[in-house]
């Protein structure tokens, strides 16, 4: 009995997370079809019209250093961006890339996929990359943002857009959309049946922006590792790939705060991997440990 | 403090719609333009709108408002029916015509038109030409000088001598804008074209720009040189020879060019801009006039 009622508390934890993914999903779908509609020149009552760049966090992002510098933001960047970016920021040190894991869309489309990829391969889903290729692609997404970062302040555009998968998904049939942007779609669709949000782990550049926050948010994921029975669930269920199982505070950078890993989630053990302040945490990546932290919070273990 | 699913739903909902709420609230949450074009903040046209500004998503309307004329005017010049229309469908209507290379009408076109009709500064991209029906709307309603006017005249674009141009977009105009000066009213718009008064300017002023040899076929042998104008005639565009300065020249490209912080200052009245601001944004936002900040510098450089 007891075992029922955990279960279907994981599965009404879930449930919120698709929830929310969902409403994002269809917010930002519906927002920007309503301001592609409105640039033809048609207006739907009811439904908002502003254009995906008004409504994306990153465009603030790239946007801050020609502001500070010239005092304007970047073509096709507006005010709301700049609140996008300041929220999102907010969110990231309370408790790192939640942006990624909750409101994406395009991450919200990538599991879709992954779901699917998942009922083809089974267990072999999310396991194809070898670990040590793996490792170093990881940084690939900060490349990006470097260039894209660059290459925004020099000319003043938002750069990125042909190339960008999401910018793609959500403009489709506008004839917006650069061939480059085209072929990036189709490549993060092909990767996400056999990897789990391939962009988000090598190319996504406002995610590499947010994965720092993982460094020093304020809420973070933490084992305790006394009561750990070294199942790795909660390694199985990170759509990251990231070994929670062997870590003691989870500072990895590509974290993108979804509490698969969880008690709540996948975890079968409660209060063994949460989501809880980190006070004094300094660092711990990659599951190296802080000692003060250890004992104090974990129950001084070694 | 555990945070688990629900609350850190909730949480990132709340703040969201929090933050985005609070940010409409206090007049920060904007997803377009204003339409209210920045003003030029020094010089003789402190105060004033500036045409630089006028960005693509801005329709005829807002143009028209923003700068207080009649949208008739604009629509007339530009062969546009419906003044609710963006100003960057130009760039679709002239993109399928055969302009000539290195030429463009867009957005920087609407710029120069406005400038050349308001009498305000402006100087417009190497590659920006006017369509001929915008230069007999110019001729009657214009504020600039005719100098300029005619300036613009010398590169206009002539729709019945392209093809490609829809042709109810581009024959519209000619047919409903004023007559220009000389020209019977009514007359077609080839025998209008052929009437118009350009300034003979011999060969030998003109500057080697591929520019301006491509943007010559319209008006054979009538071709302008720009000279320091307030409208900011240029001669050279995207492709410039290093070392010569056009609207796209920033601080940074002059300095290594080989001119020092102090030389540049001494042409701007001791103010310079951030290495990568092209000079003409900048000194078009300090009200300065860029074709005679440009004169100078060009001076500078080619003294060296």
């Amino acid at each position: 009995m007891k075992a029922k009622t955990a279960g279907l508390g994981k599965k009404s934890g879930r449930k919120a997370r698709r929830i929310v993914q969902i409403v994002f999903f269809v917010i930002v779908a519906v927002t920007a079809t309503g301001g592609a509609l409105k640039e033809k020149g048609i207006t739907i009552p009811v439904i908002p019209d502003a254009s995906l760049h008004s409504i994306c966090p990153f465009g603030g992002v790239v946007s801050i250093w020609q502001l500070l510098n010239v005092g304007t933001l970047v073509k096709k960047v507006h005010e709301s961006s700049l609140v996008l970016a300041g929220i999102a920021l907010v969110l990231a040190l309370l408790f790192g890339p939640v942006i990624c894991g909750w409101v994406c869309p395009f991450g919200t489309f990538q599991e879709w996929l992954a779901a699917l990829g998942r009922k083809i391969f089974r267990k072999k889903y999310n396991t194809f990359v070898p670990t040590k290729l793996d490792k170093v692609l990881r940084y690939l997404r900060y490349l990006v943002l470097a260039w894209v970062s660059y290459m925004t302040a020099v000319t003043g555009k938002l750069i990125f857009q042909d190339y960008d998968p999401y910018f793609t998904l959500f403009n489709l049939w506008t004839g917006e959309v650069a061939v480059t942007g085209y072929i990036a779609l189709a490549l993060v669709v092909a990767l996400s049946l056999f990897v789990e949000r391939p962009f988000c782990k090598y190319a996504c550049p406002y995610g590499a922006v947010l994965g720092i926050f993982n460094l020093f948010r304020i809420f973070g994921i933490k084992r305790n590792a006394p009561t750990c029975i070294s199942c790795k669930a909660c390694d199985r269920a990170c759509p990251m790939n990231i070994q929670v199982s062997t870590a003691k505070v989870v500072r990895d950078h590509q974290c993108i705060s979804c509490l698969e890993c969880s008690s709540e989630a996948a975890c079968p053990v409660p209060a063994t991997v949460d989501m809880l302040a980190l006070p004094g945490q300094v660092k711990d990546t990659f599951g190296q440990e802080t000692a003060k932290a250890g004992k104090k919070n974990l129950g001084g273990e070694k | 403090m555990k945070i688990t699913y629900k609350p850190l739903g909730v949480f990132v909902v709340v703040l969201l719609a929090a933050g985005i709420g609070g940010a409409k609230l206090v007049g920060l949450w904007k997803t377009e333009s204003t339409k209210q074009p920045v003003a030029i903040r020094e010089g003789e046209f402190a105060g004033m709108p500036n045409p630089l500004d006028i960005r693509g998503s801005y329709t005829w309307d807002d143009v028209a408002r923003a700068f207080n004329f009649d949208v008739e005017l604009a629509l007339k010049a530009f062969g546009a029916s419906d003044p609710t229309t963006k100003v960057n469908t130009l760039e679709s209507i002239y993109g399928e015509a055969s302009l000539p290379e290195g030429t463009e009408i867009g957005t920087d076109a609407v710029r120069l038109f406005v400038s050349l009709l308001t009498g305000l500064p402006h100087a417009p991209e190497g590659s920006t030409i006017l369509p001929f029906s915008a230069i007999e709307v110019l001729r009657t309603e214009g504020k600039a000088s005719s100098e300029f006017i005619e300036e613009a005249a010398a590169r206009a674009y002539t729709p019945g001598a392209v093809q490609g141009v829809p042709a109810t977009k581009s024959a519209e105009p000619a047919t409903d804008i004023p007559p220009a000066t000389g020209d019977s009213p009514g007359a077609p718009a080839a025998t209008k074209t052929s009437a118009v008064a350009v300034p003979k300017i011999v060969q030998a002023d003109l500057p080697a720009s591929p520019v301006f040899d491509a943007a010559t076929p319209t008006t054979s042998t009538t071709v302008h040189t720009p000279s320091p104008a307030k409208s900011g005639g240029e001669s050279t565009g995207e492709g410039a020879v290093p070392g010569t300065i056009t609207g796209k020249t920033t601080f940074k490209e002059i300095k290594t060019w080989g001119l020092s912080e102090d030389q540049i200052k001494s042409t701007t009245g001791g103010e310079i801009g951030h290495d990568l601001a092209a000079i003409r944004d900048w000194a078009s936002s300090k009200g300065l006039s860029f074709s005679e900040i440009k004169a100078r510098l060009q001076a500078l450089l080619d003294a060296r």
